[in-house]
């Protein structure tokens, strides 16, 4: 009997053990059936068409205008949220980095970073859809300017937190040996510590770009969709993943196999991104060591 | 006249002067830009709430305790979307927590070295797939799935005493808990990373100690490493919740879009998410009013659950720097 | 610009203005009066009073913590980007307090230059490194600028192995190099006074040797003052050596006076190792 216990510990080890490399298990097999499904499909509805037709109700539809779309809207909310992003962090990180305003400002930027997307989209409808079409007598009401302001308040987080996080990690000396030269502040911040960050910088750039690409929910009530080509920024916009959402919806499964192809240029993209901010960040981490 | 050294002096302090202007004006650029951050969260509580006054002030406690929901009379009930939202995350949090834990535990005990790299950068990958793709795999390949396997839970787990009720009903895959499955997929690599960092970070030799003491180990994990990194462990739970709450194209296409509050998991109901999703663009007057209201009441209750999280976690954080 | 500036630089006019008890023979450049220096409340220099020669190597020495560093670091009130930190007592550059509040950071910070520990190249081309400078302090044209540029990296004995490779990034540099890069860019500006915070604790003993040369040369036109750890090195370049301890100057003197007969019991016990 005096083994027993020695017994049921080694048992209750190895089913511990079992049961964690079987979450494991779990975890990288949703992966893969994730993974697999989307290539396959997204694979065999892969064509030139997808390119050069835009959303219809038949089976000759394509993306064009959904991939337009997109692409204008993630580079105008790269264009609003990349200054406002990286002087925020700059603040955080160069002016306020032990102050309480600036503890309760990152600490807040780290709840926006997981804030649900579908309020930020409301958000936007409430300040920008809604004045916009009263203004203009309802000439002017969801726009690609609306979708790229909602999707701006998601990237703008991510590039807050990554320029305060990369500047924090520039050396104090180098801070002190550009002042002693008798160079302002803010000179010293922008051509001399901005740029020993700036590749840093870029990888929060580029991990925003990636959440952005699929993010639908702002977008259904501030850009809207449009069967159309449209590149009117205040015109309804389609994007991406609202053309999926639509497609989805849809009962016809000639539409459905739009969708995944548009799915798959989605993940390529962001996994694209992914190990490009990667590699960004490896050689920051070497050119600082 | 003054001598060439004094204007020199003089340029110098004037230049200076004007030096030190630019640097405030720059502060300033920098703090507006920092408070945008407080304004984007204040005014997206502000806007829904204002967007959602006809409703949040017209109706009342029974927008919060009404089941009904009918835009044709007129009645906004939040219950159903609020229980749909609340069961489909503790779904989630049920299936996705243990799997997390036990996927930290293996990179950080188990795995070989060779392995924890890899196999730590694939889970992260299931955070940067974008949600529409968890929605349409939940539609087009989950659902049919679950269609197949839930005759089987019905006639296994349904028969359980007390949580049968649970898991009777039709098989048509869609449903809370097929909605509740796919967001435990998609959170699960948000608290593994937080687990797994904190598991990290556990002084080696309290580890060590403990198995110098002959512990087996899972004994150094439930005994120390857990019980040492609780807070975190918790905060990182908080912040898949907070997820889960506010996740939106992952669940509309899996959920079944009913308002109906039922006692199975294998009924389709709906979300606040989804519900906004679903109608928000049909729909005018006093029903967009309550949708925006809805918003609200999903911002607020993420933000409390965030703000948990964010406090757990930096806790630990300070702790680790002590 | 130019014109002016440059008599600034090069004939202090407040040398005559020197206080009285210049220790030296030399007129003291830098006058210290009654410093006290706080970190909060703790008091890390207590009623320093130094005079430093121009055109001197001055070293000052003395155990870690003793107060050598923040001493330095007073003279170009690079303190002050920390808060909570502050000194009293005052500094005179050439009669004038340059902890008066009203003393432009500016006129100081071109007037006094610093070298620090680990060599610190901005993340620019070698050429930047130098010109970054210049140009905010003075306009130049380019062919000046290129000038100014080659003038400074000669005087920092660096300009043969870099002239081939200025548009090149300066992190590329060896570390010897880039603290010479380091000082070029400080004496680019064309300061009186040069600070050096132990200028080669970072570097291996080839490239010291070269500083420790350059030191030697840079003094026929500035005024140096180094802090360093290792009492041979104060022994071989400086001038001038002070003792500190615990916050206090204990003792300052012509360096071969103060190693061979120091007039203190504790300069003695330090210099002789045994305590520090």
């Amino acid at each position: 009997m005096a083994a027993s216990p020695y017994l049921r510990r080694r048992l209750a080890n190895l089913a511990a053990l079992a049961a964690s490399a079987a979450a494991t298990a779990i975890g990288l097999a949703f992966l893969g059936w994730i993974l697999w499904v989307t290539v396959q499909r997204g694979l065999g509805a892969l064509g030139p068409a997808l390119f050069t037709g835009i959303t219809a109700y038949g089976a000759e539809g394509g993306l064009a205008n959904a991939i337009v779309g997109s692409l204008m809207m993630d580079v105008m909310a790269l264009l609003i949220a990349t200054p406002i992003g990286v002087l925020a962090g700059t603040w955080l990180a160069e002016y306020a980095r032990r102050s309480r305003l600036g503890a309760v400002v990152r600490f807040l930027n780290d709840i926006l970073l997981s804030a649900p997307s579908i309020v930020l989209g409301l958000f936007v409808y409430m300040i920008v859809v809604l004045p916009m079409s009263n203004w203009t007598g309802g000439r002017v009401s969801f726009s690609g300017v609306a979708g790229a302001i909602a999707l701006a308040l998601i990237a703008l987080p991510v590039i807050v937190r990554t320029t305060d996080e990369m500047l924090q990690l520039v050396p104090g000396t180098l801070r002190e040996a550009a002042l002693s030269l008798g160079i302002p502040s803010w000179k010293v911040t922008v051509q001399v510590l901005m740029r020993a960050a700036s590749s840093g910088i870029v990888t929060g750039v580029l991990l925003a770009l990636a959440r952005l690409a699929g993010e639908t929910a702002p977008l259904l009530f501030t850009a809207f969709g449009n069967n159309f080509m449209a590149i009117d920024p205040l015109d309804k916009m389609a994007s991406l993943p609202v053309a999926i959402y639509q497609y989805t919806n849809d009962p016809a499964p000639a539409l459905h196999a739009i969708a995944w192809a548009g799915a798959l240029l989605i993940t390529g993209f962001v996994l694209l991104l992914g190990l490009a901010a990667r590699g960004l960040l490896a050689r920051h981490k070497v050119a600082h060591d | 006249m003054s001598s060439p050294i004094a204007i020199a002096t003089r340029a110098i302090d004037l230049r200076s002067r004007a030096d030190a202007r630019h640097d405030a004006w720059f502060r300033w650029l920098l703090a507006s830009c920092g408070l945008l951050v407080l304004a984007a969260l204040l005014g997206a509580a502000l806007a829904t709430l204002w967007g959602g006054r006809e409703v949040l002030f017209g109706h009342g406690f029974a927008f919060l305790t009404s089941a009904e929901w009918n835009p044709v009379s007129g009645e906004y009930g939040a219950l159903a979307p609020v229980y749909g939202t609340l069961v489909t995350s503790l779904v989630a949090l049920l299936l996705a927590v243990p799997v997390a834990f036990g996927i930290a535990m293996f990179l950080t005990e188990i795995a070989p070295a060779w392995m924890r790299a890899p196999v730590a950068s694939a889970i992260e990958l299931l955070a940067s797939i974008p949600s529409i793709i968890y929605g349409m795999w939940g539609l087009f390949v989950f659902v049919p799935f679950m269609a197949r396997v839930e005759p089987a839970i019905s006639a296994t787990l349904g028969r359980l005493p007390l949580v049968g009720g649970l898991f009777q009903g039709p098989p048509i895959g869609l449903g809370l808990l097929t909605a509740g499955i796919v967001l435990a997929v998609m959170i699960l690599p948000f608290i593994c990373a937080v687990m797994r960092e904190v598991f990290q970070a556990v002084p080696v030799r309290l580890r060590e100690s403990a198995y110098a003491l002959g512990a087996t180990t899972w004994e150094v994990v439930w005994h120390i490493v857990l019980p040492y990194t609780r807070g975190a462990v918790v905060g990182g739970i908080f912040l898949g919740l907070g997820r889960a709450l506010g996740e939106t194209m992952a669940v509309t296409f899996v959920l079944g879009n009913s308002y109906a509050i039922t006692g199975s998991l294998l009924m389709p109901g709906t979300s606040i998410s989804s519900a906004i999703a679903n109608e928000f663009n049909e729909a005018v007057g006093t029903h967009r009013s309550a949708l925006i209201a809805l918003g609200f009441l999903l911002f607020v209750v993420t933000f409390v659950v965030l703000l948990v999280a964010r406090l757990m976690l930096r806790r630990l954080a300070r702790r680790e720097g002590a | 610009m130019t014109e002016i500036a440059m008599p600034l630089a090069h004939s202090p006019p407040g040398a005559a203005a020197a206080p009285a008890g210049a220790a030296g023979a030399a007129a003291a450049r830098l006058a210290v009066r009654k410093l006290d220096f706080f970190y909060g409340t703790h008091r890390a220099l207590k009623g320093i009073n130094l005079d430093i020669p121009a055109r001197q190597v001055t070293a000052i020495i003395g155990p870690s913590g003793c107060g050598k560093s923040t001493l330095l670091r007073v003279f170009n009130r690079i303190y002050a980007l920390h808060p909570g930190l502050r000194a009293t007592g005052s500094v005179l550059l050439d009669g004038e307090d340059i902890l008066d509040p009203h003393y432009s950071m500016n006129r100081l910070r071109s007037r006094v230059g610093m070298v620090f520990q680990k060599p610190v190249p901005f993340p620019m081309t070698i050429f930047e490194n130098v010109a970054w400078g210049i140009r905010h302090h003075e306009r130049l044209g380019r062919a000046d600028l290129a000038d100014r540029v080659e003038q400074a990296l000669r005087r920092a004995a660096l300009w043969d192995e870099v002239k081939d490779t200025l548009g090149k990034s300066a992190l590329a540099l060896s570390g010897g190099q880039q603290q010479r890069l380091c000082i070029a860019r400080s004496i680019a500006l064309r300061p009186e006074v040069l600070l050096l915070d132990e200028p080669t604790s970072a570097l291996d003993p080839i490239a010291t040797g070269r500083i420790e040369q350059l030191i030697e040369e840079l003094k026929s036109d500035y005024t140096l003052v180094m802090v360093t750890h290792n009492m041979q090195q104060a022994a071989r370049v400086s001038d001038r050596t002070a003792f500190m301890y615990l916050g206090e100057l204990v003792e300052v003197d012509a360096t071969e006076t103060l190693f061979t007969r120091p007039g203190k019991r504790q300069t003695e016990d330090y210099i002789s190792g045994r305590f520090g």
